[in-house]
């Protein structure tokens, strides 16, 4: 790995950050406080799930933005072998990534709603096996993006994992009812005996659109630090073929003198 | 923990809930710091004119 270069240009903006960032980190900040009030201040325990329902606002919500960063990451990758461009490539990347710390809060949020509900952290269900798939899924994704590979090739193998994951994603969503399930039914708009009204639902609404908003404000910080990563890399590479070349002219010269 | 639990009058559960949040807001809250802070690293190796934003 070669050394980065020395800065030696001022900055003018120092930061990924930008206005309409910090617009959508502020929009996403007050929602993620509204969320917290909902969950904990005005809903009170549910009448069958009890103080347990609390976790659902920040479960439920942590899914749909993994599902949602999974899209995303699937068309962008899509597209990305239609037309071959690095922004696809690296918003692909970038959306795959924030997707698998998303899932990764649903599986732990999971975990710990289970082991009060069902008495264990873990059973090997349709619903949370499917889920901890895609999870490896997107792990291998990023398995596949650090290995050393030509940039065009690793890109075309992470697109196609991208695509597959996508495949997963209703295979996840549909297995409480394509196969007998512990996990609850869509509590929202499916058929679960557990259904939250009032209050509860708003909360639940609120934390639904507060994880979308926090992915979109982490995407856009995400994808520049992927950019800036990739023109880091090349300036690192200009000046090790400048440095090797002056080596080189050197040599050169103190052979023929 | 239990301390928690108790200011915020819960049984034993509380402390599932308190943990399934601290876990999750602390993980995304985490990751967003170091991509913010790799950002910041970044954007001072790359001029200006090489930066492009979404």
């Amino acid at each position: 790995m070669t050394d980065l270069p020395t800065p030696t240009h001022p900055a003018p903006v120092d930061s990924t950050g930008s206005r309409g960032s910090r617009i959508l980190g502020a929009i996403a900040a007050g929602l993620v406080a509204a969320t917290c009030f909902y969950a904990f201040v005005v809903t009170g325990p549910d009448s069958q799930l009890g103080e347990t329902v609390r976790i659902l606002y920040l479960h439920v919500p942590s899914v749909i933005t993994a599902y949602l960063l999974v899209a995303i990451a699937a068309g962008a990758s899509a597209f990305h072998l239609w037309k071959r461009n690095e922004f696809s490539d690296l918003l692909a990347a970038s959306a795959t990534e924030i997707g698998m710390v998303f899932l990764g809060v649903t599986l732990v949020t999971g975990m710990l709603w289970g082991r009060p509900t069902w008495g264990v952290y873990w059973v090997w269900d349709a619903r949370l096996t499917t889920t901890a798939l895609l999870f490896l899924m997107l792990v291998g994704y990023a398995v596949v993006r650090s290995l050393p590979a030509e940039p065009r090739s690793r890109a075309t193998r992470s697109a196609v994992l991208s695509l597959v994951s996508l495949a997963l994603v209703p295979v996840v969503s549909r297995s409480v009812e394509w196969w007998n399930s512990l996990h609850q039914g869509q509590t929202v708009l499916g058929t679960s005996d557990a259904k939250l009204d009032g209050a509860q639902l708003f909360g639940l609404f609120l934390g639904m659109v507060s994880g979308p908003v926090i992915a979109a404000w982490l995407l856009m910080h995400r994808f520049r630090v992927a950019w800036l990563a990739e023109r880091a890399e090349e300036l690192g590479l200009d000046a090790a073929i400048a440095a090797r070349r002056l080596e080189a002219g050197g040599d050169a010269a103190g052979a023929t003198s | 923990m239990s301390g928690v639990v108790a200011t915020l009058g819960w049984d034993e559960v509380g402390g599932y809930v308190v943990v399934a949040w601290v876990a999750g807001v602390g993980a995304i809250g985490g990751y967003a710091a170091s991509v913010v802070r790799k950002g910041r690293r970044l954007s001072r190796q790359v001029p200006p004119e090489s930066r492009r934003w979404m």
